[in-house]
């Protein structure tokens, strides 16, 4: 059972089995028998080179795993891939972090990795749009962006002699509010080409961050920043208005209803983790049109019924698909 | 410092007008196109400017405080000069020089050259000089005083400059309002003070940028573009704000910190050799860093708020452009540029596109104005003398132009078997017992003192020979050797020993001993494949005045300001990769606007040594043409779609939607939109009659005409009537129709008839005539025929032939085979001696009576059956296929319509419009979707395909591999990698086999590597192919082989020898390229082997991460990466 928790009645039970061993015998054998765990050795053709990636190791000649995963091979170059790990960043990836401290010109965030990350004051916008050299008094009023505990999104731009550092490339990146954090393993965010999502329907936001914090929050219009800055660079008194609006705005609630579909989306997710399915946008989707069909409360989603429900659906989809193809 | 006032006075009224403008925009839409105002505004600031400028002249001239320093008083030689200007005057009044005659005149050797002590030292000299005092190198300095020889923003002393324009218009985005309140920092003190008069173009820029708006500027490059750049630095530091300088070459982003370093001090530098301070506010770099920093996403990009992108021009490089494209498109949309760039006539075009990509205004301030005007001369190859054939006023001389090329004909042709395929030997060797025509201009040149000079070639090899031939001469006095020798050692001394000597090196200049020799004698050599140090010290010499003569490449011709007074084009045609061409006139311009030193010449002298036939129209279009216009050159290549891929918000398909290249093609459509309209109205207005009889009369007709033509070839295949083509065989010819394009079908061809005197075989530039069989060969007839000769305005001569009673002279022309359309039977006599008109009359005349004796029935023609002995199986089907035809006519009923001419011409052109229309909706199209479109998913068909990249365009662990690889061939160099190739080898073959990827250049009978390496460079092969071979398979455009053949295997044992250990001497024995090359493409290995270091890390190979580590530290030492001079 994979160590899913749930209070579970016996017909769930039998029906998660099932549906549990649906899935498994529909998911691809390619690499069933590659799996791994430490020390193990890897089989390789040694005649000619071989490269050794990532969770491997040379002991008396023998590739050895020095991770518990599964080998991977491209091409020459074998590697391991861990099941369950911490995040490891890649550059690229999209992630979302705790602030844990402010520190000399930098923040640092807490991203689930082994070590926190840093996101230089330089590596993100002015909040004024203006283009130039960050001062001693940026410096001073680094608080005003981010504060401790504040959630921020940013980007893995790569390693640099002093740790992982972040950037935050356009507007789209930032504090987060007026929202939910959520925290799963990992593993079950996939990268893709697209980890923004504006859930139309319901009104929100989801940043799936590739270090297992998901964000599930009221959706925020995307400012175009060119036209934005402009107004806002050349003209100080827009600039002012809009940050008294901001403010406005922030002493709104969020309406109910969104709420409402933030929690329900958050709940979604859960369960998937709870599944341990892979979370994409698709499937979370599908669990929060399955939620309102059903006309469920949104605590009703975290039950065990719920969850059996979904898992079934998953397996029903997936061999649909499997079908299609 | 009236005139310090008054520039703020302009600069303010400036500003002034701009907000008038903005004022009116606010007010309504009255003003339809702004840029329209703003052109119109400019107009009156600029003329506003022009007073103003004239004021601050002439208040300098009343308080005299401006110490002139550029007259020429010091100047001991300076009553010979007007005595050389005085000699060119009149010659040039003449239309032809007679320099011979004045070089008896004043005695042969050049003496008092050596008097000269105008040796004025730029900043950066003067400190580089004080540098090496402090060391004790240079003893003692030559006059110093106050005069300047390198400062292109120096007043000019003429006050009589005439007032120049400048062109400027505003490009604004589409939808865009200007922001209702005027910019908030207006400054009263501007950034920096000039301390000299501003031109108009620079001043208006320089408003532009206080705005805070963008700016491109496009003029000459001794116009002084480099006073908009640095004031747009010194602003940037002033704000507190981040600005970057990027320039296409290493070396002038070498230069270029030099200069600002002296000027700022918080400068920095970053190219793929060096980079020093990173974390200063202005940055100096190449394009290429520019465009992978903003990929890696570095902060400056956050921090930058002006952009200057220098010889933005280079766009058009078939090659690198890409690279500005990319990094202007992806460039933070918040800061502003700067564009410098020559003379582009579509600089609007540009404009636009930028306004457009980045939501801003975006400024252009064009000028063609030129400090110092030039004046263009000819010197035809073996003639005596220079023509001048445009003034300094920039007047095209007819008169003095057709005489240059009439100079040039009889040489050619005297000698032109002689000379074949060494169109250059009369340049190198010249003729026995006379010197080379080099070295009689370069006499010519320092009698006239029109030195420092010049020439330009196109080769480098070329450019060595022709320095080679003035080994003779001696341009420099004592003290001069000795300022040679001082600066050259301390150069020199940077080198270890053993480099220091080169002692075999191949190339007799590149060894370091013996280019001291030359340069002492005030000449130098400065091409690509010199040391770098040595064509640093070159450059620096050249700077300071001691190198009074200098073979150059064209590359001399971009970046720093390094004018002399005269320019030579030693040839006119150069090798582009694949071809011999004829130079642009942009090119022209680029490289002629290195004549004419700003406030020290009067006017600049450009020389073209034309040494071959050349049709007027091409010599005038080179010389008086308009510059190259900017076109986009984007491609697409894997590493910027994975880069583009990798991100969150990038697109490749955003990138090529914001290209030039797109703008460029969207800029088209509603032209030819309207372009159809017309056509198709046109069209419909043609109503024909019968029209379907017609069309298939008309097919007949097109079918009888083409099988004709069949059976001509045949005929007159230069097989078959070779033979028969004796002097005075009458043939019959096609007359030159009048209006090529519309031939109408249906009328008989204008025939006329003629004499043949000769036939010879059209040479052929590229291949050699040996490989093509005389059957083969095209050739052509000389003809005795009547012609129509005219002249249309350039001074190009059309000859038309006309029938033989029309009015006109009896001439011999040569026609190509194809336009005989019969031959006769019968032959004529031809007198011994055609050269008098009467006796080509009177041939012709027998002619006419030939032809009328025969009347109605015709000339008999040679049955090419029964004369010709033609038996081939194609000849007898078309001519039984146009007797079948010929019967068909005979039946159409249509043929008997009494206007079926006329309708047959309407129904032709309306033939004709629907096939144009069909054209230009063809185009249309393929510019209405998004271009590249197909490429981009073949390519990422090929990333698929390859493992690089998943169908949801999510990049895999190979894809972040090539990302990081820009300096190679991504593609194969991953494929290498993850095959484990580099694994199991040395670290010398290994940076052996990577040197394939960096060479680039050919070489025709290079060895082959010794075995091991070979078989290194036979793995890298296949995979290249099957590489290649993919790409094909995904419908990517790609030749297999030539592609294969793109790895060059060429430096594979110079590189391994220098990984080895080898001193750089020892490797010049092994390799037969030039020096300069080698040492670029290892510094650029070294770029790779750092991208390689970046990737191993990212898939966690450390063992390979170590050994590219290892491969670097054994490449990286002396010469080949010896600094820079100019850090």
């Amino acid at each position: 059972m994979r160590g899913i928790q749930l209070p579970l009645s016996k017909t769930q039970k039998v029906r998660l089995q099932k549906t549990l061993e649906q899935l498994e015998s529909l998911s691809s054998k390619v690499n069933s028998d590659a799996s791994v765990i430490i020390a193990d050795s890897i089989p390789v053709n040694h005649e000619d080179g071989v490269l050794k990636g990532h969770g491997t190791a040379d002991l008396n000649g023998e590739v050895v795993a020095t991770l518990c995963g599964v080998v991977e091979r491209v091409n020459k170059l074998v590697y391991v891939r861990a099941l369950r790990s911490r995040y490891k960043p890649e550059v690229g990836d999209i992630v979302i972090g705790r602030v844990a401290e402010v520190a000399q010109k930098r923040w640092r965030l807490d991203i689930n990795f082994n070590q926190d990350a840093v996101l230089m004051l330089s590596s993100m916008n002015m909040p004024d749009g203006v283009q130039r050299r960050r001062t001693a008094l940026d410096e001073l009023n680094m608080r005003c962006i981010f504060e401790e505990n504040d959630v921020v999104c940013a980007e893995v731009r790569g390693f640099q002699h002093d740790g992982l550092h972040l950037q935050a490339r356009s507007r789209k990146y930032g504090k987060l509010n007026r929202g939910q954090l959520l925290t799963v393993p990992p593993y079950l965010v996939k990268r893709q080409k697209q980890h923004f999502h504006h859930l139309e329907e319901f009104g929100v936001d989801l940043i799936l961050g590739c270090n297992g914090f998901i964000w599930v929050g009221e959706h925020i219009e995307a400012k175009d920043d060119m036209v934005e800055d402009q107004v806002s660079q050349s003209d100080p008194q827009v600039l002012l208005h809009n940050s008294a609006s901001l403010e406005e705005q922030e002493k709104n609630y969020t309406i109910l209803d969104i709420r409402k579909y933030i929690c329900r989306a958050a709940n979604a997710v859960r369960v998937l983790s709870v599944l341990g399915f892979n979370i994409t946008l698709e499937i979370i989707k599908g669990i929060i049109d399955l939620s309102l069909s059903m006309n469920l409360d949104i605590h009703e989603m975290l039950g065990s019924e719920f969850c059996v429900l979904v898992a079934e659906k998953e397996a029903e989809r997936r061999s649909s698909n499997k079908k299609k193809r | 410092m009236k005139g310090r006032d008054g520039l703020i006075c302009l600069v303010e009224e400036i500003h002034g007008s701009e907000e008038k403008q903005k004022q009116w925009q606010k007010e309504g839409k009255l003003v339809q196109n702004p840029s329209l105002v703003a052109e119109l505004l400019c107009r009156q600031s600029a003329s506003a400017s022009a007073s103003a400028s004239e004021q601050v002249q002439k208040n300098k001239e009343v308080e005299s405080m401006n110490p002139k320093p550029n007259t020429e008083i010091s100047i001991p030689e300076a009553d010979t000069r007007p005595e050389g200007e005085r000699m060119l005057r009149a010659a040039t009044q003449h239309g032809f020089d007679a320099f011979e005659w004045a070089a008896k005149e004043r005695g042969s050797v050049y003496h008092s050259l050596s008097l000269r002590s105008r040796v004025g030292f730029s900043r950066l000299q003067r400190q580089k000089l004080k540098k090496m005092q402090i060391e004790g190198i240079v003893t003692q300095q030559p006059t110093m005083g106050s005069l300047k020889r390198k400062s292109p923003e120096e007043p000019s002393t003429s006050s009589s400059l005439p007032l120049h324009d400048c062109v400027h218009h505003v490009s604004y985005p589409p939808g865009y309002t200007h922001p209702s309140s005027p910019p908030t920092q207006t400054h009263a003190e501007p950034a920096k003070k000039f301390p000299f008069t501003l031109d108009p173009f620079q001043s208006q820029a320089i408003t532009c940028l206080e705005n805070g708006e963008s700016v491109m500027v496009s003029a000459h490059t001794s116009a002084g573009k480099t006073v908009v750049a640095s004031y747009a630095i010194a602003m940037s530091l002033r704000d507190g704000q981040r600005v970057i300088y990027t320039s296409p070459i290493k070396a002038l982003s070498n230069q270029k910190y030099r200069e600002f370093k002296e000027e700022f001090s918080d400068v920095g530098l970053m190219t793929g050799d060096v980079t020093i301070d990173p974390n200063a506010s202005c940055l100096v770099m190449t394009t290429e860093i520019w465009r992978s920093m903003q990929y890696k996403g570095s902060e400056i990009t956050r921090e930058v708020a002006w952009i200057v992108f220098d010889e933005v021009h280079y766009m058009r490089d078939r090659e690198r452009g890409v690279v500005w494209e990319e990094s202007i498109v992806l460039s933070p949309k918040n800061s502003r540029f700067v564009f410098l760039s020559a003379t582009v006539p579509n600089a609007k075009e540009f404009a636009d596109w930028v306004a457009k990509v980045h939501k801003q205004p975006c400024h252009v301030v064009y000028t063609d104005y030129r400090p110092t005007p030039l004046q263009h001369y000819i010197f035809p190859s073996g003639g005596d003398g220079l023509y001048l054939v445009v003034d300094d006023k920039g007047k095209f001389r007819e008169d003095s132009f057709q005489k240059s090329l009439n100079a040039l004909v009889p040489t050619t042709e005297g000698d032109k078997k002689k000379e074949n395929g060494k169109r250059q030997k009369g340049l190198i060797m010249g003729r026995v017992g006379e010197e080379s025509d080099i070295f009689k201009m370069v006499k010519m040149i320092i009698q006239r003192q029109y030195d420092p000079v010049i020439l330009f070639s196109f080769s480098k090899r070329e450019c060595e020979l022709l320095a080679m031939q003035m080994a003779k001469m001696d341009l420099n006095g004592d003290q001069e050797k000795d300022n040679i020798e001082q600066i050259f050692n301390s150069a020199m001394d940077m080198l270890s020993d053993d480099d220091k000597k080169l002692p075999q090196a191949r190339y007799f200049l590149n060894s370091v001993s013996n280019m001291l020799p030359l340069l002492k004698r005030g000449i130098g050599v400065h091409h690509s494949g010199l040391l770098p140090i040595l064509k640093e010290v070159i450059e620096i010499l050249f700077q300071e005045g001691l190198i009074k003569c200098l073979f150059a490449t064209e590359t001399f011709s971009i970046g720093l300001n390094m004018p002399a007074k005269t320019v030579v084009f030693t040839n006119v045609r150069k090798f582009d990769g694949d071809k011999f061409r004829w130079i642009s006139s942009g090119e022209y311009i680029q490289m002629s606007g290195r004549a004419g030193r700003r406030g020290i010449d009067d006017r600049g002298i450009c020389i073209l040594m034309v040494d071959e036939k050349m049709e007027p129209s091409t010599a005038k279009n080179m010389v008086k043409g308009a510059a190259d216009s900017l076109n986009s050159a984007f491609h697409l290549s894997y590493n910027t779609i994975l880069n583009q891929m990798r991100c969150e918000d990038g697109d490749p398909e955003k990138l090529i939607r914001n290209s030039f290249f797109q703008f460029q093609a969207d800029r088209a459509i509603p032209d030819l939109e309207k372009q159809i309209k017309l056509l198709e109205k046109e069209r419909e207005s043609i109503v024909i009659e019968e029209e379907n009889s017609l069309k298939d009369y008309f097919n007949l007709l097109e079918q009888h005409r083409s099988l004709n033509k069949e059976v001509r070839d045949i005929v007159l295949s230069p097989r078959h009537c070779l033979p028969f083509l004796q002097p005075g065989r009458l043939v019959s010819l096609d007359c030159t129709s009048s209006d090529e394009d519309l031939t109408p079908v249906f009328i008989e061809d204008q025939l006329t008839w003629g004499l043949v005197i000769n036939f010879e075989r059209v040479k052929s530039v590229s291949d050699d005539d040996a490989s093509v069989k005389p059957e083969d060969a095209s050739y052509n007839v000389d003809v005795l025929t009547r012609c129509v000769v005219k002249k249309d305005k350039i001074g190009k001569k059309s000859i038309k032939i006309v029938p033989l009673k029309e009015v006109g002279e009896p001439l011999v022309v040569s026609v190509p085979i194809s336009q005989v359309n019969t031959i006769s039977s019968l032959r004529l006599f031809i007198p011994k001696d055609l050269l008098p008109l009467e006796a080509r009359e009177n041939t012709l005349k027998k002619v006419l009576e030939t032809l009328s004796r025969f009347g109605e029935k015709g000339l008999p023609l040679l049955d090419p059956e029964e004369d010709m002995k033609i038996q081939s199986n194609s000849y007898k089907k078309a001519s039984r296929r146009i007797e079948a035809l010929e019967s068909l006519f005979e039946k159409h009923e249509i043929a008997k319509s009494p206007l079926i001419k006329q309708k047959l011409k309407v129904f032709q052109r309306k033939q004709e419009l629907t096939a144009k229309i069909k054209s230009i909706k063809k185009t249309l199209r393929s510019s209405t979707t998004l271009a590249f479109k197909d490429e981009l998913k073949a390519r990422k068909r090929v990333l698929r395909r390859l493992g690089y990249a998943t169908s949801d365009n999510v990049v895999e662990l190979k894809g972040k591999v090539a990302c990081e690889i820009s300096s190679a061939d991504e593609l194969t160099l991953t494929e290498l990698m993850f095959n484990g190739v580099f694994k199991d080898i040395k670290v010398e073959e290994m940076v052996s086999l990577l040197s394939c990827f960096v060479w680039q250049e050919k070489i025709h009978d290079g060895a082959k590597p010794r075995e091991e390496l070979d078989l290194l460079f036979m793995q890298l092969q296949d995979t290249a192919r099957r590489v290649a071979q993919l790409q094909l398979e995904c419908k990517v455009e790609i030749d297999v082989e030539s592609f294969v053949k793109s790895f060059r295997p060429d430096i594979m044992e110079a590189v391994y020898a220098w990984a080895k250990g080898s001193k750089f001497y020892e490797i010049m024995e092994i390799t037969q390229v030039f020096e300069g090359s080698l040492i670029r493409a290892i510094r650029r290995l070294e770029e790779v082997l750092q991208q390689l270091i970046a990737a191993a890390k990212s898939i966690g190979e450390t063992q390979l991460e170590a050994k590219f580590e290892e491969a670097v530290s054994m490449i990286k030492r002396d010469i080949v990466f010896a600094a820079s001079l100019y850090l």
